[in-house]
């Protein structure tokens, strides 16, 4: 334990190598050790903000339509930008014409192939998928940019292309990429144990093959960046999950120090993964500010957010289930097909087959394939989201060749420890959630089986999933903390909130760390240039990595508030306390309130300075979950209803648990339309996606809406981190759809190999039942 | 050849009179001209509900509403749903979704406050089903749907009326 604090908090400084994992993979940092460590927050600590249901602190800007999002910000002589966009899924630009646009009233400047800086990689002549910017011209309107646009021509050297992950691997295939259509990790191989062994002490194997859909991220905001030259310095605001990142994404593409670009994000219409970088709109809008010197605005449209901002890639899962009589899984073995698009990386679904239960044979072998399509990038819990469908899939097949209950069968399979890495888990309540999720769900009075094979048209069923992902968080991440002469309390954190509630749950944790009233503590986030450095929001980590760091901070703070009042109230720091911020000497009557105490310093001002330390060694840290879904499914026309979700997750100590809550709906919400409805549709003649509008790519409607009961199953995990929270934005996702897929099964008494669970596919599950 | 159409309306109680491009949709009208940004742009086709607005009492979709075709008509957006003047005291339906959490990223929130609006304006006293129905045209991707739903059902169920100061 290289970075023990010792008995007064203080800590040996030095720099510690410590591992963080961000969406499934591991990541090996060196990273200072923190001054000083504060006591850890275990299930013990007496906590009265931190844990409180408050509401959002941004509610009201959002309710009365003030929230200002990416496009409604509007710079003095603004110009708009668009975006022309590839209808071929292959080939060259032959010719480009933009003389007509250039000549209309308004048009300021086109980008045409080509005139972009090669390191931004757009605007190429190289045409790799449809969708692709081609061209793009700013206006002093977007209407009368997208007029401009309409008044280009392209002519195209059409070349063949491959659409799908067969046609990528065929011998002699056209090349995607330069290198070839496998990623250079491709096949992918994970192995422990012996498979070959574990299959042959099995009384039963269950073989079956799954197939998930390319899904697209769908957020109610488009993609977009407003960009604005000063000199040589650039501002950028962007509907982002990482505004460092942005900033390096734009200063290299662009050939600029760091620190002369800078990046702002205040609200945000939802992420999901798509939003972690820079793109497309953010290098036009910013190439043409400095050409024009004029701010730019370019957002994408709902085409182009469907064609190109990233997807969930499709998946074809071939999983072997080896089991004893009693249910003990003796073998796992994936073999698995995943079509990535143009790019992307190895966010495969065989991770969660490692994850979940404790086998000691599980072998995966996956197979990655780059096609003419656009790229893949991190949707909500990216490859466990997949990986569930199919394992929990098998394993409630498993159950029911053993005629045992799906909840036993995953009972006797639970595992004690992390079974990949073969290491301690910092906490893991996952037994709580199966026995509490079931009792609320009912699932121990569950109808006889054979009620869902009666006559009638309506039938309902039962199923249930289970999920991991491993989300701890981690280093770096800092923040500051800042009294100011009126009392109130800033929190500088260099982050972002994504909907998800970061504002909020930061304030929480400074209040409750300074002993200071929530409404006096703001948090300040979203702006590179005047805020201390955190990570993206991806990988569930918000609150685990940033959390620890704002709690240090205010603790900081809190330390020099009470040396300062110790002076003014004629005792010693350690005689003191705060609460409602309000200092109180122990065992007196004798106060003070901040506000006495910063109107006697005046200007003076105190800034508390906070880290997030290192991860505990050799340790997992995971957020679990079970949910159980109860479907009605009509016999007649495939239609599926959900009618309600029981959810039941272990994510350490929950900050709020009202906004944790709706964390976990809007997770389930999500899995919902990846079970029943979203699938983008490919012409694979074309290579163009057919469905980029909301209306034919088909998120859930409140008519789609069950009864949801979701919940945490208490807990702090003091192992984790100081404050004792993990992660749950992505982990509500997972098991959502394998759940659903198995009520459906249990229906209708047939097996589900493929989402979505439209009504052709229940009804062709339907017809092809073995009676 | 642009055409401009002289048009008065009368948006949350201002009159206005304007001269916007015959091609405009009020959304354009309302969100660039009258930098009244609530109403948001999501589809730009009338699928998601972002831009929904009242005109003349019933529930549009702004984006794909031309401006030219309200000329006359009076217009209500999420601003103009908190009483006016300095204390801007929120609406019921909006004290609602906060306490409710009825809003994550808060995008769709402006559209989803104006259609349950109109909801309650035609059907006090909403069932379930009702407020499933009139609420399906407003898209969330965060999945706030239980708690508009929930926010919805405590103001037809009387909370947070403007009287009831404790709901603040």
């Amino acid at each position: 334990m290289p970075h023990k604090p010792t008995r007064d908090g203080k800590q040996a400084s030095g720099f510690v190598q410590t591992t963080v994992e961000v969406e499934g993979r591991s990541e090996v940092r060196i990273v200072e050790i923190p001054a000083f460590a504060p006591i850890p927050w275990d299930s013990n600590a007496s906590l009265d903000i931190v844990g409180a249901r408050v509401p959002r602190v941004d509610a009201e800007e959002k309710v009365a339509g003030r929230a200002r999002f990416t496009a409604d910000i509007t710079r003095p002589g603004m110009l708009h930008a668009v975006i022309l966009r590839s209808t071929i899924a292959c080939g060259t630009i032959r010719t480009f014409d933009a003389a007509h646009a250039r000549e209309m009233p308004g048009v300021y400047e086109v980008l045409g192939p080509g005139d972009a800086p090669p390191a931004t990689r757009i605007l190429t002549r190289k045409i790799l998928y449809a969708g692709q910017p081609v061209a793009a011209v700013c206006a002093t309107s977007e209407r009368l940019a997208w007029r401009a646009i309409q008044a280009m021509v392209v002519e195209y050297d059409v070349e063949p292309f491959v659409a799908t992950f067969a046609q990528s691997v065929e011998p002699g295939a056209p090349k995607v990429q330069e290198g070839g259509n496998a990623p250079k990790q491709s096949p992918l191989v994970i192995s422990r144990g012996d498979v070959e062994a574990g299959l042959a002490q099995a009384d039963v194997i269950v073989r079956r093959e799954y197939r998930t859909p390319v899904a697209l991220h769908t957020a109610l905001e488009p993609h977009g960046a407003v960009a604005e030259w000063d000199g040589d310095r650039l501002t950028v605001w962007e509907s982002t999950q990482g505004i460092f990142r942005v900033r390096e994404n734009v200063a290299k593409a662009l050939g600029m120090p760091l620190s002369k670009v800078r990046v702002i994000k205040d609200y945000m219409g939802g992420g999901f993964g798509a939003k972690n970088g820079a793109g497309a709109h953010t290098y036009v809008a910013a190439l043409f500010a400095r050409r024009t010197g004029r701010a730019v605005r370019c957002l994408n449209d709902r085409e182009a957010e469907q064609s190109d901002s990233g997807n969930r890639p499709s998946t074809t899962q071939r999983v072997t289930l080896a089991a004893r009589k009693d249910g003990t899984i003796t073998a796992i073995f994936l073999s698995a097909d995943i079509p990535l698009g143009i790019s992307g990386w190895e966010g495969g679904p065989a991770q969660f087959y490692h994850d979940m239960y404790a086998c000691p044979n599980v072998r995966s072998e996956e197979r990655f394939a780059y096609v003419n399509t656009s790229g893949m990038q991190a949707f909500r819990a990216p490859g466990y989201v997949e990986g569930a469908f199919g394992l929990e899939s098998a394993m409630n097949v498993l159950a029911g060749v053993l005629q045992m209950d799906p909840l036993a069968l995953r009972l006797r399979n639970f595992s004690t420890r992390d079974p990949r890495k073969d290491r301690p888990y910092s906490g893991n309540n996952l037994r709580e959630c199966y026995s509490q999720g079931a009792e609320r769900f009912g699932w121990g009075t569950r109808p006889a089986p054979a009620a869902s094979t009666t006559a009638s048209r309506l039938r309902r069923g039962r199923g249930l999933a289970a999920q991991v992902w491993p989300t701890g968080g981690g280093p770096p991440a800092y923040a500051l903390a800042r009294l100011n002469p009126d009392a109130s309390i800033d929190v500088l954190a260099g982050t972002q909130d994504l909907g998800t509630g970061a504002r909020t749950v930061l304030a929480q944790i400074a209040a409750e760390s300074l002993g200071a009233r929530l409404q006096d503590v703001r948090a300040i986030i979203g702006d590179t240039q005047s805020l201390p450095y955190t990570g993206n929001s991806w990988g569930s980590m918000t609150t685990a990595s940033v959390g620890p760091a704002v709690r240090m901070a205010a603790e900081d703070a809190r330390r020099q508030l009470f040396e300062a009042a110790a002076t003014m109230l004629d005792t010693t720091p350690g005689a003191l306390e705060a609460r409602e911020s309000r200092i109180i000497v122990r065992d007196t009557d004798r106060t003070m309130t901040f506000a006495e105490v910063t109107k006697k310093l005046g200007d003076v001002m105190i800034i508390g300075k906070g880290s997030r330390g290192p991860n505990p060694p050799d340790t997992a840290i995971m957020t679990f979950g079970a949910q159980f879904a109860e479907v009605e499914v009509d016999t007649w026309t495939g239609v599926v209803r959900v009618l309600r979700i029981v959810a039941a997750h272990d994510a350490g100590r929950i900050i709020n648990p009202t906004l944790a809550e709706s964390q976990l709906e809007g997770g389930i919400l999500q899995g919902l339309g990846y079970a029943l409805f979203e699938e983008r549709v490919l012409d694979t003649r074309l290579g163009v996606a057919l469905n980029t509008s909301m209306h034919d790519y088909k998120i859930p409607t409140m008519a789609d809406l069950p009864a949801i009961d979701a919940f945490f199953v208490t807990g702090a995990d003091a192992t984790a981190n100081h404050i004792g929270a993990r992660g749950i934005a992505e982990p509500p996702i997972i098991p959502t759809a394998p759940a659903i897929a198995a009520a459906v099964a249990d229906a209708i008494g047939a097996e589900l190999p493929e989402i979505p669970l439209t009504p052709w596919r229940v009804l062709a599950a339907i017809d092809a039942r073995t009676v | 050849m642009r055409l401009f159409h002289r048009m008065r309306l009368t948006v949350n109680g201002r009159s206005h009179e304007l001269l916007p491009d015959s091609s405009s949709t009020l959304l354009e009208l309302l969100r660039d001209h009258l930098a009244l940004n609530g109403s948001k742009l999501a589809c730009d086709r009338g699928e998601c509900g972002a831009c929904s607005v009242l005109i003349d009492g019933e529930l549009s979709y702004a984006c794909v509403t031309l401006a030219a075709a309200c000329d006359g008509a009076s217009v209500t957006t999420v601003e103009g749903l908190a009483s006016p003047g300095e204390s801007q005291t929120l609406a019921p339906l909006q004290l609602a979704f906060i306490a409710h959490d009825a809003a994550q990223c808060g995008f769709c929130t402006p559209g989803q406050l104006v259609a349950a609006h109109a909801l309650l304006e035609r059907n006090r006293l909403p069932s379930d089903d009702d407020i499933r129905e009139a609420m399906s045209g407003n898209l969330c991707r965060c999945g706030t749907y239980p708690r508009v739903a929930r926010a919805i059902r405590a103001v037809a169920d009387g909370a947070f009326a403007r009287s009831d100061s404790s709901a603040t």
